[in-house]
Order: structure tokens, then sequence, then C-alpha cells
């Protein structure tokens, strides 16, 4: 037990900061609210227009693309039903009836993004996002970053390929994201829960708890629960007490003492 | 009451609170960052679809879709199992059609639902089992059903779900997946649905969880300068 003790203490030295931080990241990681830090509701659901009667057919629409087509989709984007276009060289988007490509610059994505917005303020800046950044660093590059002016900072991100809403970032989620740095003890990309340093780390914090858990048999006495188990004993006692000489009036006390002892 | 002796009763006290979840968060962290992510989501379990181009003569036009599919969204053209067909999305729901012909594929038979599941499979085991769930099981619970159930033969027991209505891989699990959700609840203290990280639970036992590890690095203080002097009066 002396050992547990000491190694307790020693492993508490070295992996309590992080037994702490994992502890605080955590917490915070539960009071903020999940749909708060997902920002699913700045985004609204794709609106409904009228399909084109007569897209572009097949033939023309691979003769304008000029390679072999890999996939296909028609569908809407805002205002417009258009072609998205995989080929081995990448994604175009196609207006669906003429075939013309829409380039989606800086004027586009923001069109597109206050389309989908659900809120009312107005845009505040939009960025072209080309190489990883925190915000951007699951989804495929590159994006434009339309940020609205609103408390939270809500901001848009909008594949700069193929015009589609990737995802939404808010200060909520930049605030959820600086404990689950922390948390996943990945400072640089936040991305990876996988790493040799965290997973030694929980094996040394495993061992913490456990020989902690383990210190709680030696560490309470019986005088630590007095508070809870003298009155009870008392209150047991006293019950004990009394129903001898209740019965001793009705049967007699030989009988309700073995009565007692049974 | 002298400080070490609080500092030491306050740890003790909310350890006897926390320890037990305590070990449970340790060891299922241990678990979520031992097996890599990749290896949970059994990435390795898919093939990856070849990409070779459609040819796109004798195909049903898009401006067909609308008669086939009325309150047509959006459509998808691609290839399932070699050939080309349309992944169609309307006001009433999805929809799979032969794009050759024209003709409607969905909702999916079971003997289609078994050939695109073998066909993404990345390895050789055969399949065990496949039937239709109209319920979702735990492990596919935010999928909306129905859906095709197919397990292999394999490590882990590999399985596949496969929509009925688009022929995709909706989702893949297998044994250590399922280990990650369960060690995940007790991770995040959701024993109920394995869903919700905001539980009162959690937001309790956390703040207790830093108090205890607050009040252990007060008790640390103390530990180790007591020690020193006691080395000193040997000496």
């Amino acid at each position: 037990m002396f050992l547990i003790r000491w190694l307790h203490k020693w492993f508490g030295l070295v992996l309590g900061l992080q037994f702490l931080l994992w502890a605080a990241s955590g917490a915070v990681m539960a009071l903020l609210d999940h749909h708060q830090v997902s920002a699913e509701h700045a985004i609204l659901p794709v609106a409904r227009i009228e399909a084109p009667a007569q897209p572009l057919p097949l033939a023309a629409l691979s003769e304008t693309v000029g390679a072999p087509i890999l996939k296909l989709q028609f569908k809407p984007l805002f205002d417009t039903y258009v072609y998205e276009v995989t080929t081995a060289a990448g994604v175009q988007v196609l207006e669906a009836t003429r075939g013309t490509p829409i380039p989606i610059d800086a004027a586009k994505a923001k069109a597109l993004a206050v389309a989908r917005y659900s809120g009312a303020e107005p845009v505040r800046s939009v960025e072209r996002v080309d190489r990883p950044t925190l915000e951007t660093r699951d989804l495929a590059l590159p994006v434009w970053r339309v940020e609205f002016s609103d408390k939270d900072r809500t901001t848009l991100l909008v594949s700069a390929t193929t015009g589609e809403v990737l995802g939404a970032k808010n200060d909520t989620w930049r605030l959820w994201d600086i404990a689950w740095m922390l948390h996943i003890m990945d400072y640089q990309e936040r991305q990876s829960f996988n790493h040799p340093l965290i997973v030694t780390v929980a094996v040394g914090a495993a061992w913490l708890a456990l020989s902690g858990l383990i210190l709680l048999f030696r560490s309470f006495r019986r005088g630590d629960f007095a508070w809870i188990l003298d009155p009870w004993e008392r209150l047991a006692a006293r019950r004990r007490a009394r129903r001898p000489t209740a019965r001793a009036g009705a049967h007699g006390a030989p009988q309700s003492a073995s009565e007692d002892a049974g | 009451m002298r400080w070490p002796a609080l500092a030491r009763k306050t740890h003790k006290w909310l350890a006897l609170l926390v320890a037990i979840q305590a070990v449970f968060w340790t060891l299922s962290g241990l678990y979520m960052t031992a097996v890599h992510i990749d290896i949970i989501h059994g990435d390795r379990l898919v093939k990856a679809p070849p990409s070779v181009p459609i040819d796109m003569t004798g195909l049903v036009e898009p401006a067909h879709l609308a008669h086939l599919a009325p309150g047509l969204l959006a459509a998808r053209l691609e290839r399932q199992l070699g050939e080309p067909v349309y992944v169609v999305e309307t006001e009433s729901g999805k929809a799979l059609f032969d794009a050759r012909t024209g003709a409607k594929l969905s909702p999916l038979t079971e003997a289609q639902a078994r050939a695109r599941a073998r066909a993404l499979f990345a390895e050789d085991g055969g399949i065990v089992s496949a039937e239709l769930l109209t319920k979702a099981p735990l492990e596919v619970q935010t999928r909306p059903m129905p859906l095709w159930r197919v397990e292999f033969e394999g490590a882990w027991r590999p399985t596949f779900y496969i929509s009925p209505f688009t022929g995709e891989l909706v989702s893949r699990r297998h044994d250590l997946w399922r280990t990650f959700d369960f060690v995940w609840m007790f991770h995040i203290m959701d024993y109920d649905d394995r869903q919700d990280v905001n539980n009162p639970l959690i937001r309790v036992f956390t703040w207790m969880a830093v108090a205890t590890a607050a009040t252990g690095g007060w008790l640390l203080i103390y530990s180790f300068r007591r020690k020193r002097r006691v080395r000193k009066a040997a000496a």
C-alpha cells in the first residue's frame, strides 16, 4: 500500500497537470451545447427551385466538358440548376441549360453563402482559403470563407470548386476547439488523437486513476463515516431495544428474545 | 483544521465520488487513442471505387428524369456494379434508376443488395447474412431506415449497411467500432443512447474531476515537503 501511495504521488506530480487539463477541457466541452458548437442551425436547407424542362443533353454536355466523365450531378445551386461534372482533371460546375461554366469567385461565394445563412446580419468578410487552417482542416480545399457580422462571428465555408456550403464555424466552436486541442494533445493541427504522446500519457493517467481508486480503500476509516453510521446505529439500537419490551407485555420476554436471535 | 489535513480530506472525499468514473475515463480514453480512428472507421474494409469513365451514348437524358421520378429535385449519374445508374432525389424521397433503360431499380432486392455489398467489400470473406432492417439498431441509430444489413465472414464481424433506395454504402461497422462505441458511452457518461455529450451527469462529474485534480495538486505541495523533512531527520 505504501508503494501504491508513493506511485500515486509521483504519477500525480508528473501527469497531474495533464489530468487537470483533461478534466477541465472535458468540462468545457460538456458545457458547450453541441448543437451550438456544430453551427448546424446557421445553415438553411437548399431552397427548392423549378428544375429546367430542357437541360443540356448528355451528348452536348460531353462535348462541352471535353474529357471522359466519371460522375455527373444535376442539382440546384442557389438560383439555378447546374451540372456538376467530375473528370480525371477535377470538378466543373456548368449552368444546366446552356452549359456555360459557373466560376465560384468571391462574389458568387458570397451570394451562395448569404442564400444559405439562417441569420439576417450582413457579410463582414470574404476570403479565399488555399492552405489548411484550423477552421477548414476537414474540408476539401480551396474554399471561400464567408464571415457574417453576427455576435457569434458565424462563418460559412463555401467550396471554391463546387459552390456547395461545406460547413459553418462560430465562436462557440472556436472556444470548443481550444478545449478539444488540450483534450487530444495535438497542439498543431488539433486533428489526431492517435499519437504516441497521448497514448503514453493515457497509460500513466489510467494508472493514476486506478491507484487512486485502490488507495480509497485504505484512506477511509469507520470514523470518516461516523456522521452517517452513528445515527443509523443509534436508530437501529433504539429499535432493537424497543422491540423486546413491546412484545414482553403480550408474549413474555423469553420468546421475544429467541425471535430476536433468529 | 490545518491546510494539509483540509487538502487531504477534500481530495479523499471528492475521489470517493469520481474515482470509478476516472478509471472509466482513462481506460476508455486509452482505447480510443491506441486504436487508430481510420481502423475504427473501417476504411480498409471498403474497396476504392475504380475511376472508369461513363459511356454517355444511349443513356436516359436528364430531361426525361422528371417523367420517371415526379417531383425531381436532383440527380446523380454514377456507376454501380459497373453499370450506369441515376440516383435521384425527389420530394417523396430517393430512388435508383438504370441509366440505360430507365427501369426503376429501387427498392433493392436482397440479391441486388448482396451484389453491391460484395462488390464493395475489400476482403475475401463471404456473406454470412443479409436482412432488411426497418428499425434502426444502436450501431446505425442516426441513419434513416430501412437499410439492408449485410454481414461478412472475417475478423471483427464486418457489416455493411446498404440503402435500398440509392444502393449506396451508408455505413460500415465491425467489432472494433462497436467496442469504440461502447467505451465512448463510458467516456461521455451517456449510459442511455451514447450520443448526448451535454448530459447533466457528465457536466457535474467533469467539474468534480477538475476539483479532484486541483486538490490533488494542492496535496502534492505538502506530500513532497514532508518527505524531505523525514529524510533530514533520518540523516
